[in-house]
């Protein structure tokens, strides 16, 4: 009996939280009508026009492929300079204490310079977005690279591979479970780069939507932009989560036993 | 061809000044010989071992394979460490670990080895298995096979049976003797147990403690195929388990009378 509540509770706890805040912010839409207070149903209608049609185009996309682009560079530039100065341990003196220092700079704060370095351009948006992004799996990746079992590498040189293949088959795949640490953080800085580069001399994304709207006192739109970015952001959440399932199942099962043992 | 496969030439090596770990170390290794070294704990065989795989270079002396020095493991050689659960590579598959060091063939051929490999070890039902899924004595066959796997001439043995229980080291040993035979491997067994160093080998090289060297070369004239039951049982047998086991707990005692006279 107890079990069985245990068990269904959550979910029906989850619904009625939801349902009663939007029957709160409803209520209160309609009883106190303020510019700042929409009805559901405009914000619904603001969040479905986002979703097809011209705004899709002006706004949803412009930002997904700079995010996408940003995103990719950071994981791309974090895990290949990651490896190598995780694994070339002779570099690491050297360089660490520039990544270090870079690492406490809030990416905000390179915004104005990035504008005057490129102008208020895509460039300038994708760069901020991977400069803010990079770091996080720059330093897993480091630390990954570190900590791999010594004695894979001797194997690895027993069976001679040249230090590229070394790092491709063995370092690599051994860092995976802590790059995917610092990917995940990183996709999140990602996000916020995109919204706040695009409120910087914009003419399209998401974040220039919210700004032209909050400037022409459409607030429904406004919390449809803000919406939707939540659910950008939680789609690419899932979506990370469901690859880090299917490329790290060994790490579950190893870590499992591993701790078990 | 009648070149020694491994020639240990006055080999040296400390770690600092102080600590001197190997110390003249000399032996030979004739092709398909079967040598087993032991050594009371700690006495620095493990070292010996990364000096004689090149994975790290003496300070003085020589390690020539068939009469040539390498400053990286040479292609012929193949380990199983001690640590199978350390040494197999957590997110391959039994078959792909085991397929790791095959390059540059086209598949049909990878296959078939790993394939060959695999049935040698008794692996072939756990093939796309985990390492972590499997039992130790399992992991360790793994990491024989992938060593094997690659054709080898010399096979370099780090105590591979140490982390194992005592039923799974007896199948253990035998699976590799089998092994080494039908291959006519070159193999080099470092160990701490009298009985397998005697049992398996054509020769066992005994080490002192440390800074180690070469106590005494004994041949192990025991015909082949070895039992573990008639063979342990043979007058033979016993004369060099007995003779080996007074030259190591010479040694050992040797260690602990010299750590009293410091004591003084």
């Amino acid at each position: 009996m107890t079990a069985k509540r245990n068990h269904i509770a959550p979910f029906v706890w989850q619904i009625c939280t939801i349902a009663a805040l939007l029957a709160l912010w409803q209520w209160a839409a309609l009883n106190h009508p303020a510019p700042h207070l929409p009805t559901l149903q405009n914000i619904a209608a603001g969040y479905l026009r986002l979703w097809h049609g011209d705004l899709l185009f002006t706004a949803i996309i412009p930002s997904m492929s700079r995010l996408a682009v940003g995103f990719f560079i950071a994981v791309a530039v974090g895990c290949v300079l990651g490896l190598m100065l995780g694994y070339l341990r002779e570099l690491d003196p050297w360089i660490r204490p520039v990544l270090e220092y870079l690492r406490f700079i809030p990416a905000v704060a390179i915004l104005p310079a990035a504008l005057l370095l490129f102008g208020p351009t895509d460039t300038m948006r994708v760069f901020v977005i991977a400069f803010g992004s990079v770091f996080p799996v720059l330093l897993a990746a480091i630390d990954g690279a570190r900590r791999v079992e010594p004695l894979l590498l001797e194997v690895a040189r027993v069976e001679r591979l040249t230090i590229p293949e070394r790092l491709f088959r063995v370092v690599l795949p051994a860092a995976m479970p802590s790059i995917f640490a610092g990917v995940r953080i990183a996709l999140s800085i990602a996000l916020v780069m995109m919204v706040i580069s695009e409120l910087i001399a914009a003419d399209n994304g998401l974040g220039f939507y919210i700004l032209r709207n909050q400037r022409l006192f459409q607030t429904a739109n406004v919390y449809a932009g803000v919406l939707t970015i939540g659910t950008i952001g939680l789609v690419l959440t899932l979506a990370l989560l469901a690859l880090e399932k299917r490329v790290l199942a060994w790490h579950r099962g190893w870590r499992g036993l591993a701790n078990a043992g | 061809m009648n070149e020694p496969i491994l020639v240990m030439d006055a080999v040296s090596k400390a770690y600092s000044a102080a600590a001197p770990i190997l110390k003249d170390i000399s032996f030979s290794q004739k092709a398909g010989e079967f040598v087993a070294v032991v050594g009371p704990s700690g006495c620095g065989k493990t070292t010996m071992l990364r000096c004689i795989a090149a994975l790290m270079q003496p300070d003085q002396g020589q390690v020539l394979h068939n009469g040539m020095h390498f400053f990286d493991p040479p292609p012929w050689l193949s380990i199983v460490f001690q640590d199978y659960n350390r040494s197999l590579f957590p997110w391959l598959s039994v078959r792909r670990n085991v397929a790791f060091g095959l390059r540059d063939i086209d598949k049909r051929e990878r296959d078939e080895r790993v394939q060959t490999a695999l049935q040698a070890v008794a692996l072939e039902h756990a093939a796309d298995l985990y390492p972590w899924q499997l039992s130790g004595g399992m992991q360790q066959r793994c990491a024989l096979a992938r060593s094997i796997v690659v054709q080898p001439k010399l096979l370099l043995l780090d105590e591979p049976f140490a982390s194992v229980d005592a039923q799974t080291r007896i199948d253990l040993q035998d699976m590799v003797m089998d092994i080494c035979k039908k291959m006519s491997l070159s193999t080099l067994l470092v160990t701490h147990d009298i009985d397998e160093a005697v049992f398996m080998a054509d020769k066992v090289v005994v080490l002192s403690t440390r800074p180690a060297h070469v106590v005494e070369e004994i041949a192990v004239d025991l015909p082949w195929p070895r039992d573990q039951l008639t063979t342990k049982e043979s007058p033979e047998f016993l004369r060099l388990r007995h003779r080996v086991y007074t030259l190591v707990r010479h040694q050992a005692q040797k260690h602990a009378g010299a750590n009293r006279e410091e004591l003084k």
